[in-house]
């Protein structure tokens, strides 16, 4: 019981952070159609940025501001320099931003060094609960992806520039013709999608390994929760995520991770299967 | 000179280059480039596997490199655990490959697009960690090494793949075999419906083609390229690792035949060489080759959208205009 419940929450907790991942995949695959397959890599990013703010300065609280602010920068050098030149062709897209991902992990392989390591919690306190001693800084960690979670939502539905993201969404064409600078939100959205990864990459560098490879397993698991949220269902995609990383951690706390990883993917080819278009398809909208 | 007869010329030239490798390439630097010749081509037939979905049917799969891993361990498995010998090992890993191919397409084929390709992507994942963790019998990440049977042994004669130039022209042989197949195949009448599937698969259904079927005979025929992929490299590294089956390496696939240029007969080979030969030349010199690779990667897409083999048809179009051939010559001749 109280392995469960520690596997759960570590899951459910775990399930927020890539959310926010996802999100960032999401909006940059439903506004530009791009398949970004550097996207694991902006979260590696992030968590080499906590791992360098806190080298550089002393402060790991730092980097809840340094890396998504890196992040926005670096994402919109990439958008405009390699995404638009090939003008949001998917095919092409996969070539590029595999060049990217290989960029990038090189480049964090020659300044951070190959080598994986690990960030203390820089909260070091536990919590009982429900007869486990809880670390904090998960609670923290989780705390803090919700926030961001919800600072996304309502700036994306209450502000400006997230009602111009929709409507470029929407209908390009029309939002052009409207005068809204197309060109620029496609920027900005990439820019939000690596920022949203890099700060995932912080809130989850004290809980897993800070290594140039960190990416290459979360990756299939954020495009897993895309498409199971339903393509260009941004809500769908973050409760995707959540819903498959806590089952996951269920899964583990009676079988060993590999047997739950392989579980969990059944899963996920039966929902593929008979509901193609989201789990969530018919309740939303 | 017209647009066919300059091909001709380029196709001799190439197939004499291609027989004369074991010679020429020696005398010119080192053995070394010739098992790197047979390396390309072994992988150029996976690219060619992403080649035939994504090209000519539309179907992107990101998860060719479970296939490719049915095949290497169709082969080990058989060698070393069966005891079989080369032909039925062989056989063993590309009928493994179709098998699997056929299993899980009777499931993929009926999504399409980013569905498709996710689908594909979790149906390898599944069966990278299934030999993960199943170590008796893949071995895991260290994987399995055999020795190598004798692929003719008659009266006392053998002849084995451990004589580098029997397995330079084994491997060029099997690989010749599989691309000049699929030549036949995209100008029969089933190529020809996989691309009208391809260019709409709508219309294609009106006009009374199974969409269905086609696409899970695609997709069985992808894993048969594959799967001889897979059992070509087992031979070749005398070695099966599940590593090779984890989706990095269905990517590299799909970034090759794109590169290379989807939905042309040579394309893979193109890209797969650029790659492989950008690679190998910086990795010997520096260690940080992902970068230029990468960058390749980037610029490639930037300045070639059609592929090294679409720039490449460009290119010839152009010259053949300049050298005054009549106007109807120098339509773009698009594969096939």
């Amino acid at each position: 019981m109280d392995k469960l419940f520690l596997l759960g929450m570590n899951g459910l907790i775990w399930g927020l952070i890539v959310a926010l991942i996802a999100l960032g995949l999401a909006i940059i695959f439903g506004l530009l159609d791009i398949i970004n397959l550097a996207h694991g890599d902006f979260f590696m990013v992030g968590t080499v940025l906590a791992w360098a703010t806190l080298q550089s300065t002393g402060s790991f609280w730092l980097a809840f501001i340094v890396a998504p602010l890196i992040g926005l920068i670096l994402g919109a050098l990439i958008q405009r320099m390699v995404i638009q030149p090939i003008h949001n062709v998917a095919a092409l897209s996969i070539v590029a931003t595999f060049g990217l991902s290989l960029i990038l992990q090189e480049t964090v392989r020659i300044t951070y060094g190959p080598t994986p390591g690990r960030i203390l919690p820089p909260i070091a306190q536990t919590i009982p609960m429900f007869g486990v001693d809880y670390e904090a800084y998960r609670l923290f960690a989780a705390a803090i992806a919700i926030l961001a979670l919800m600072a996304f939502f309502l700036f994306l539905q209450h502000t400006k520039l997230g009602i111009w993201i929709r409507a470029v969404r929407h209908d390009r064409d029309t939002a052009l013709a409207m005068g809204i600078p197309a060109g620029r939100i496609y920027i900005l959205t990439f820019a939000i999608g690596f920022a949203l990864a890099a700060l995932g990459g912080v809130v989850a560098a004290p809980i897993t390994t800070v290594d140039f490879r960190g990416g290459v397993d979360i990756l299939p698991f954020c495009f897993m929760a895309v498409i199971i949220g339903g393509l260009g269902n941004l809500l769908g995609a973050a409760a995707a995520a959540v819903l498959l990383a806590f089952l996951e951690g269920v899964m583990q706390s009676f079988a060993d991770p590999t047997v739950a990883r392989i579980a969990s993917l059944v899963l996920m080819s039966a929902v593929l299967l008979l509901r193609p278009h989201g789990l969530f398809k018919g309740l939303t909208r | 000179m017209s647009v066919p007869s300059v091909e001709q010329c380029l196709w001799a030239l190439f197939a004499a280059f291609m027989i004369a490798v074991p010679w020429i390439i020696p005398a010119l630097s080192s053995s070394f480039w010739v098992s790197v010749i047979a390396e390309i081509l072994i992988w150029s037939l996976l690219a060619a596997s992403v080649n035939l979905l994504f090209g000519y049917v539309g179907l992107l799969s990101f998860g060719q490199a479970l296939y490719f891993g049915f095949g290497m361990y169709g082969v080990a498995i058989g060698i070393e655990d069966l005891g079989l010998s080369f032909w039925p090992a062989f056989a063993l890993g590309v009928v493994a490959a179709m098998a699997m191919a056929l299993a899980t397409g009777i499931f993929a084929v009926r999504l399409t697009w980013h569905y498709f390709a996710i689908i594909t992507v979790v149906f390898s994942l599944i069966f990278y960690f299934l030999a993960l963790s199943n170590k008796w019998l893949t071995g895991g990440d260290d994987g399995i090494n055999f020795t190598l049977p004798p692929t003719f042994a008659i009266d006392g004669f053998s002849k084995s793949l451990t004589d580098p130039t029997f397995q330079y022209f084994f491997i060029l042989g099997t690989v010749a075999l599989c691309f000049w197949l699929m030549h036949r195949l995209i100008r029969s009448p089933l190529g020809k419906a996989f691309l009208a599937i391809r260019d709409n698969d709508v219309r294609a259904s009106l006009i009374g083609l199974n969409v269905y079927l086609l696409r899970l005979i695609a997709f069985v025929l992808a894993g048969f390229l594959a799967g001889v992929s897979g059992g070509l490299f087992a031979f070749f590294g005398r070695y099966a690792s599940a590593s090779y089956m984890f989706y990095h390496v269905s990517g590299e696939a799909v970034v090759w035949a794109i590169v290379g240029g989807a939905g042309t007969l040579l394309g893979p080979i193109a890209g797969t060489t650029l790659f492989i030969i950008v690679r190998e030349i910086v990795s010997t010199h520096w260690e940080h080759h992902s970068l230029i690779v990468g960058t390749v990667a980037i610029l490639v897409v930037m300045f070639a959208p059609k592929g090294v083999v679409g720039l490449w048809n460009e290119w010839i179009a152009r010259m053949v205009e300049r050298g005054g051939a009549p106007a109807h010559a120098v339509e773009l001749r698009t594969e096939p």
